[in-house]
């Protein structure tokens, strides 16, 4: 199933994050960061249902939550990163 | 026993604190390391942690750094902001944890503010030194030894008048003193997690900017493949495993105080503090009193300050006797050769604590004719 990626540089934003979308009914996974996602290594990101990217990307940035990248993961296992 | 030395550490804790050690002792692996449950059970702990230390200190969760203690964040805060041969101002009533730092590091020092109790001479010793020109300051909220708050929210405008970067050591103010990182705009405030934030010993918050330096190198679980350490808050400065169990407790100190809130239990130390201060006085040792004290009192017998704490100690009650790692504030108010016998009220403060300190003290007066 189609999902999308948010990454983070560390364990803190990305928890941080996943508080701010649970307050607002939003269901999220935290995640360690697949290696092949990350260029500096070790981080976590939040996996969350595709359809509501925008509106946890705007989340983030209303809470000043800093997060790295956005990726999207298809049906069929292949990835692309989105640019915001 | 009647415990009076909380200016050394909190000894009565909120059984939450008790369980919640043993809970992440039994339920949490290495936080911001795996993704599995346990590690994520402890990430969540230490997040919890911050959040109640920004509500409480009214700062940003990601400014909250745990430390190993108070002496621990003070050596970061100094290292970050001060270099060898720079101008340091002081107030006359540090802690060593503040004074050998400066002098490892080799500063030339400028102690501000020597008089007890006395505000106004406070703050114009200070502006005195800070319109000379100093590179940074570095005092303390409340002292130790003597109880003395210092008007650190008057210091800290007159530092940002005058542009001078600044350190806070809450070690006895945090928990018992209204404390807003971001009202303050201090560079750093250090605080130990075992005082009057309820925590187990082990420890400690440091407040900070951006700006700063770490003092341990080391693995943070982020930035893996960079052989420098991370340059965001708060893992540039926490290097290694956190101390989870105690972090677990002091989030449930924290809990605690927020609950109860910190007026509450400021008014009733400091309460305390003043029925004892009077029933000192009227034995007739000499009690360093006055206006803008905290919940701590100091004085001075005719007895050697050890001699008398180890009696009141073999009567059951726990005071701290002697120079108290603040060689400093004893210069300042004339007591070094002396010392003095504290008595410092926490959580636990009551009537029945001041009411059996007094009595003992005239106990010993009875028996031995002097005090």
């Amino acid at each position: 199933m189609k999902n999308t990626w948010i990454t983070f540089r560390s364990v803190t934003p990305a928890q941080r994050g996943e508080t701010v979308l649970r307050r607002n009914g939003l269901s999220c996974i935290l995640r360690r960061t697949p290696r092949w996602m990350q260029e500096k290594g070790c981080g976590y990101s939040l996996q969350i249902r595709t359809i509501n990217t925008e509106v946890c990307i705007r989340l983030f940035r209303e809470n000043n939550i800093e997060f790295k990248k956005v990726y999207l993961i298809r049906d069929n296992g292949s990835a692309e990163e989105m640019t915001l | 026993m009647i415990y009076l030395d909380n200016g050394a550490t909190s000894y009565y804790k909120p059984d939450s604190v008790k369980r919640a050690v043993l809970w992440a002792m039994e339920n949490c692996a290495n936080p911001g390391r795996g993704g599995y449950e346990q590690s994520n059970k402890a990430a969540h702990v230490v997040l919890g942690c911050r959040d109640r230390a920004s509500r409480l200190f009214n700062c940003d969760p990601e400014h909250v750094v745990f430390t190993s203690n108070c002496t621990h964040g003070l050596n970061i805060a100094i290292r970050s902001l001060i270099k060898p041969g720079a101008k340091v101002l002081i107030s006359g009533f540090e802690h060593n944890a503040v004074l050998r730092p400066l002098v490892d590091i080799g500063v030339k020092l400028s102690i501000a503010a020597t008089k007890l109790f006395n505000w106004d001479d406070t703050l114009s010793s200070f502006e005195k030194f800070l319109r000379q020109g100093v590179d940074a300051a570095v005092f303390t909220h409340v002292s130790n030894v003597f109880g003395y708050v210092l008007p650190v929210e008057e210091i800290a405008e007159l530092c940002k008048y005058y542009n001078v970067p600044f350190v806070i050591d809450a070690a006895q103010s945090a928990g018992s003193q209204k404390i807003s990182f971001g009202d303050l705009g201090a560079d750093f405030i250090a605080m130990p997690g075992h005082k009057g934030l309820l925590g187990p010993q082990g420890t400690g918050l440091l407040l900070c900017k951006d700006m700063c330096e770490p003092l341990l190198f080391g693995g943070t679980g982020s930035m893996s493949a960079e052989t420098s350490m991370p340059d965001f808050l708060p893992d540039r400065l926490e290097a290694g495993t956190l101390n989870v169990p105690g972090i677990a407790g002091l989030s449930a100190g924290l809990a605690h105080l927020l609950q109860v809130g910190t007026d509450k239990i400021c008014s009733r130390e400091v309460r305390q503090a003043d029925i004892c201060a009077e029933g000192l006085k009227e034995l007739g040792v000499q009690v360093f009193d006055g206006e803008h004290r905290s919940g701590t009192v100091s004085f001075v017998s005719k007895m050697d300050c050890e001699e008398l704490a180890q009696l009141l100690s073999d009567m059951g009650i726990a005071v701290r006797a002697g120079l108290h790692c603040a060689p400093i504030a004893h210069r300042s108010v004339g007591t070094f050769n002396s010392g003095t016998v504290r008595v410092s009220f926490g959580l636990d403060a009551s009537p029945i604590q001041s009411k059996r300190l007094l009595e003992s003290l005239n106990k010993i007066k009875s028996k031995r004719k002097i005090l």
